[in-house]
Order: C-alpha cells, then structure tokens, then sequence
C-alpha cells in the first residue's frame, strides 16, 4: 500500500488511470451509439459513405448515407445499399425491377447505378445470379449528406495520413496535460 | 481561453454543433417547400413479342416474351426544382400481378439535371429496360399500371418519391407465327 501511494505521489498514477477510464467511457458510449443504431435501423451498417461514382450524379464519392433497413419489402426506385454474397464490399444502387414471390415469401430484385447507361448489375452479382434477394439488402438510403465522409476515402486512398494523423494526436495528447 | 488549441477547439466544436442544426432544418424542411409540377402520360401501343437476342445473363432470354411499350408523356416539372434540389430522377415503372404475386419494374428513366430539362415532352417512346414477366410467358399477368414517378435528389437531407400520372393498361400475350395466341 505504501509503495502504491509513493508511486501516485511520483508519477501521479491515478490520475492516468482516470485519463485512460474516462477515454475507455468515451469509446464505449460511441460503440454503444452505433451499436443501438444498427439495431434501431436493423442495418448492419446505418451510415456509409459512397465509395464509387456509379451513382453519379446524384451521389458522388465522399457522400454520406444514412440506411434504414427495417423489414418491410424492398419497393421498386428504392436506393437501396447491398453486398453480394461473398463479396465484402457495399454496392448503393437503384433497385430496377421487383418480383414478389407469394408461396416463398422472396423477393427477387434487380438493380442498377444511375451512372451505369443500359447495363444492371447482373455483370457485377455472382456467375450465374441473375437477383438479389432481401436478405442481400444492407439498408435503403432515407437521408445523406455531401462531401462529409472525404476523410475516410482520402484514409483509403493514402494510408500514410492514417499514419501521420494517429502520430498527431499521439503527440497532441503528450502535450495537451496539466 | 488564451491557449490556441483552447480557442481552436472552441471553434470547431461550435461549428460542428452548428452544422448538425443546419443539417437538420434542412433535411426536414425541404420536402414541404411548395411545387406544381404537371404531368400527363398517355400509352399508345403495347407489342409483344418472342424471344431477344441472347442476354449474356439470362439464358431465358431466347424464349421469354417481351412487351413493346409506345408512350407519350407531357410534363412539366420546372417547379419542383427549389434551392435544395440537386436532380429530378424521372422513371416509368409498369406494375402487375401475376400468379406468383406483385411485381414493378422500371421501363424507362431520365436523370432531369435543370429547370431547363424540366419540360419533357415525348413522343411515342420506346421502354428503354425490356419489359418480361419473371416467369417466361405474360400467363396469368393482369391488372397491369403505368406510372410516372419523381424521385427529387437534394444537395443534402431526405430522400423521397413522387408519384405522378399512373394509367392502368393490359399487356397482351403474343402472337404465334400463325396468328394464335
């Protein structure tokens, strides 16, 4: 015990541990925002940020959307954020042609980005697939805001800012103490 | 508040709180700014054919048959375009029921980049998506509509349909190379 409080007298310990504890509440709460989001929104990512120009020009690199998944059926004009199966990357792209299916319960949809004359996605689902289905529907885009998310393509683009950033606020933190 | 990074880091958090107020009013305001938009659709000739050329992805595509829509559309959608609006996504979807249940598809869009495209005027147009049943034949198909819809895009905030002129129609199966259907 003594040496516990020699060493907060020295280098002031506890006080770190509170710095480190409010920081650890600080990403918690985020996590925990974004988490209660994805289930409000039943999305398993509710904002995005637009990644190609396929959707030009209504959405451009750098948007950022904000999905709504919910579980009602797809409908047709619907911009619709989706994944084909075993591909990881989210494609945000017009929903073309809807076909319900009432003994299954299924959906078979067709998409296609505005920027892309007379071609649907059929060229970019799996050999083979010719719809995708609900389940393949991450969210449908109810809002979005331009230009907001060029930080994460810029972070994608160079990964030497990723670098230089975190080294900055590494060393901002170092200076930023009483 | 005599530190930079003080002042710096008041700056930002107040520009910051700021922005998401902006951000906010205007994502919930634009959609109720007042617009006249007029629409009238008129559907000339709908054909039926056999068979298209072979679709990389639809082995089907031989056999199925295909409608051939021919319209009009006169529309003048000048006024939806308001501060916020960045492009007008026109489209015509064709919507039926078939024995499988409800099916849309979209048979033609245009991306209205101005007041000055806002007018458009067509004349005996073709569908620029070719129009099949889900299953290969229009057996069963019934009760199908054409519908003039307007997806106004914003420069920022919330994104929502319009739905203009809609007029019911019935796509006809096709004829057999004697003449029977």
């Amino acid at each position: 015990m003594e040496f516990m409080a020699q060493a907060n007298k020295k280098f002031g310990v506890r006080s770190l541990l509170v710095q480190g504890l409010t920081f650890l509440s600080v990403l918690t709460s985020a996590f925990m925002i974004w988490k209660g989001l994805s289930l409000f929104t039943n999305s398993e990512s509710p904002v995005v940020v637009v990644l190609s120009g396929s959707m030009e020009p209504a959405y451009y690199r750098g948007d950022i959307l904000f999905l709504h998944n919910g579980y009602s059926p797809i409908e047709i004009g619907e911009v619709v954020v989706y994944k084909v199966k075993e591909k990881p990357i989210p494609i945000v792209h017009r929903v073309l042609k809807v076909h319900n299916d009432n003994t299954s319960g299924k959906q078979f949809l067709l998409t296609k980005g505005d920027n892309n004359n007379e071609a649907d996605d059929r060229g970019i689902y799996n050999p083979g697939q010719k719809w995708i289905s609900r389940d393949d529907i991450i969210g449908r885009v109810r809002g979005f805001v331009p230009y907001a998310g060029m930080g994460t393509i810029w972070m994608n683009d160079y990964p030497q800012l990723k670098m230089i950033l975190l080294g900055t606020l590494c060393v901002l933190s170092l200076f930023t103490n009483e | 508040m005599n530190n930079f990074l003080q002042r710096l880091s008041g700056i930002t958090s107040f520009a910051m709180s700021t922005l998401m107020v902006l951000v906010v009013l205007i994502s919930l305001t634009t959609p109720f700014l007042p617009s006249n938009p007029t629409h009238a659709v008129q559907l000339h000739n709908v054909q039926t054919t056999t068979g298209r050329m072979m679709d990389p992805y639809d082995k089907t595509s031989r056999t199925a048959e295909y409608a051939r829509l021919t319209f009009d559309v006169d529309a003048d959608l000048s006024s939806m375009f308001n501060w916020n609006t960045k492009l007008l996504f026109t489209y015509i979807t064709v919507d039926y029921q078939s024995s499988n249940g409800f099916n849309r598809v979209v048979v033609w869009d245009r991306i209205v980049r101005g007041k000055r495209q806002a007018k458009l005027k067509l004349r005996k147009h073709h569908n620029k998506y070719l129009l099949r049943n889900f299953a290969q034949t229009f057996e069963g198909v019934e009760g199908a509509n054409l519908t003039l819809i307007v997806n106004p895009v914003p420069y920022l905030g919330v994104m929502y349909d319009k739905t203009m002129s809609s007029i019911p129609f019935s796509i006809p199966r096709a004829l057999k190379a004697g003449g029977k259907k």
